[in-house]
């Protein structure tokens, strides 16, 4: 029997390291180097890295799909091995293959019977309404588009409301007025208490969809944490003054002009160092109208963080 | 509903989008329908005293209608069997495959259902559909003849069993080798193998006696020792459907070692599913 409280952490691995044996070979690929990520009930969890970091492992890890060499996979309190505890998940892999000479409604009717629900047609129109296939409804699969396909898959996961939602590439071909929809789908189940945990190349999607995110690279989490934290700047500030401030005296107190008229840049760690750079600045005779921590986007982070740690490899290597 | 019939269900409804599979269903119906149609068949007190195909006169001999049925019957048996067989082959070779193709295995087995359902279920499909379609044939033709002659007999239909049966053997071994390579040719490929193997396992000892004594025979009987004795099994649902007396020495033997053989290469394949990574 497992106990499950609500602290208990959706998805928790341990060590999880997978490698894949070829055959004919003595050494296998390795994709998951020692992993080791908790995400938390109830968040929005996204996971970014670049191609090859081991994302769509750690994904298949997570659902028992590929099996650990080594480390420990928890999913909502139990195995991925569990069928009781995969009943409890909603999946849509990323390149997913679906039956094209049937209709949606029989393709959800048979995901339906084999999470072991009972027949509810109505709820699977209702799914297809959701997901904006309510006027293909009686099209066969095969004819439809790409992002019809995902919005299809996106209804598969949907079915019999799990408490973990596992997408891997969700808006990939869809358009920018579906994105948005399925970004709505996805807000309105993270509100109503569902985990997600997307992994999206989208990292503009990411962005706007996940609260906390994990960067992956070289099968290793290098950054983990709340979206704010890592788009936050850590040390780099933005001042805005007012108009008619000397951009020599500014920049003789430590501060960088940025594109924008009256906006500089400035470097510093502590409060005491930015307090001491904004007295420099009004010694000077500038008025401070705005200040702010200078943020990143996902992707300078992403970038950011991979580039680091592709250099303390190479250091390590050396 | 249990996840095995769930996935046969799966299985099924794939094979009624296969146009090829309608085909052959609608071939099928048709040469029935030409037989029931075209051939009239005269009996006076138990004897066949004439039969016409299109108007056409096609025996003159009077004799008893089962001795004149027997012919029809066993030829029908073999035609199912061998012919059965290799359209089984054929039609259901990409099955497995394409469940298993990427994006849609991973989805299957994200579902609640444990991977031995998910052949298990495979299997059970293509065997229902095998079935479907031997049972359809042959009772058919004994349903036609019964009526034309009043001769009824079961032979055909035990005999349509007995290909479903090696048909099982044949298609575990496909299965299996889904398992190995996800390609519906290799599947074929291995499908005819073990049917062109097991035609000449039937016949080892024939075979045998054409090798030379030593290392080269012992090895030849060694090989055809483990495959399906297929060629035996036709042979015994040839004389079935004719209901004429067995010239293999014991059919329960037979298909037990069908039986063993299909069961074998279907834990094999269970074992390397369940082990393997998608």
């Amino acid at each position: 029997m497992v106990t499950v409280t609500a602290s208990t952490p959706a998805i928790e691995v341990t060590n999880l390291r997978k490698t894949y044996n070829r055959a004919f070979r003595k050494t296998g690929n390795i994709a998951l180097r020692g992993m080791d990520l908790s995400v938390p009930r109830g968040s929005a969890f996204g996971l970014i890295g670049p191609n090859g970091a081991g994302k769509t492992t750690f994904i298949k890890s997570i659902l028992g799909i590929v099996q650990p060499t080594e480390g420990t996979v928890r999913v909502l309190g139990g195995s991925p091995e569990d069928a009781r505890i995969r009943a409890r998940i909603g999946y849509l892999p990323e390149r997913l293959h679906l039956p094209g000479s049937w209709t949606p409604t029989a393709f959800l009717a048979t995901v339906g019977r084999l999470k072991g629900l009972p027949p509810d047609a109505a709820g699977h129109l209702s799914l297809l309404e959701r997901v904006g296939l309510a006027d293909a409804v009686g099209r066969k699969i095969g004819g439809y588009s790409k992002g019809m396909r995902q919005r299809l898959g996106l209804a598969a996961a949907l079915i019999g409301k799990p408490e973990l939602l596992v997408l891997d590439e969700p808006t990939d071909g869809i358009d920018p007025m579906g994105r948005m929809e399925v970004r709505r789908i996805l807000q309105e189940e993270v509100r109503r208490g569902t985990t997600l945990f997307l992994n999206s190349h989208l990292l503009a999607e990411t962005e706007r969809v996940c609260d906390r995110v994990a960067i992956l690279a070289d099968g290793r989490v290098v950054r983990e944490g709340k979206l704010e934290d890592l788009v936050r700047g850590e040390s780099r500030w933005v001042a805005r003054f007012a108009p008619g401030v000397s951009v020599d005296a500014l920049g003789s107190a430590g501060f960088v002009p940025a594109r924008a008229d009256g906006v500089f840049h400035v470097e510093a760690p502590d409060a005491t160092a930015l307090n001491a750079a904004l007295d420099r600045a009004r010694a000077a005779g500038a008025l401070l109208v705005e200040l702010r921590r200078d943020g990143m986007d996902l992707e300078a982070v992403l970038l950011g963080t991979v580039s680091a740690q592709a250099m303390r490899a190479a250091e390590v290597a050396a | 509903m249990s996840p095995v019939l769930g996935i046969a269900g799966y299985v099924l409804r794939e094979a009624a989008s296969r146009k090829f599979i309608m085909a052959f269903m609608v071939g099928l119906t048709l040469v029935l329908a030409v037989v029931a149609l075209g051939m009239r068949i005269d009996v006076i007190d138990g004897a066949l005293a004439a039969s016409r195909l299109f108007g056409q006169e096609v025996r003159a001999t009077i004799q008893s209608v089962d001795v004149a049925l027997r012919p029809v019957y066993q030829a029908s048996a073999f035609i199912v069997f061998y012919g059965g067989i290799l359209f089984g082959i054929v039609a259901c070779s990409d099955f497995a495959p394409s469940l298993m193709s990427p994006g849609r295995i991973e989805h299957l087995l994200a579902l609640p259902i444990q991977r031995w359902h998910l052949l298990a279920g495979t299997f059970l499909g293509v065997m229902t559909l095998a079935l479907g379609g031997t049972l359809y044939g042959t009772t058919g033709l004994v349903l036609i003849f019964g009526v034309k002659t009043g001769y009824w007999t079961v032979g055909p239909l035990v005999a349509g069993l007995m290909a479903c049966v090696g048909f099982a053997a044949v298609y575990a071994v496909m299965l299996t080798m889904a398992t190995l390579v996800r390609s519906a040719a290799l599947c074929a490929a291995a499908g005819f193998a073990v049917l062109v193997g097991g035609i000449i396992a039937g016949h080892r000892q024939d075979i045998a006696k054409a090798f030379e004594e030593g290392v080269s025979r012992s090895l030849f009987q060694a090989v055809t020792l483990v495959l399906p004795r297929l060629s035996a099994l036709a042979e015994a649902a040839g004389d079935m459907a004719a209901s004429l007396p067995l010239e293999v020495r014991s059919l329960g033997t037979l298909l037990v070692g069908v039986f063993v053989f299909g069961l074998g290469a279907l834990v094999v394949g269970f074992w390397r599913f369940e082990g393997k990574d998608y």
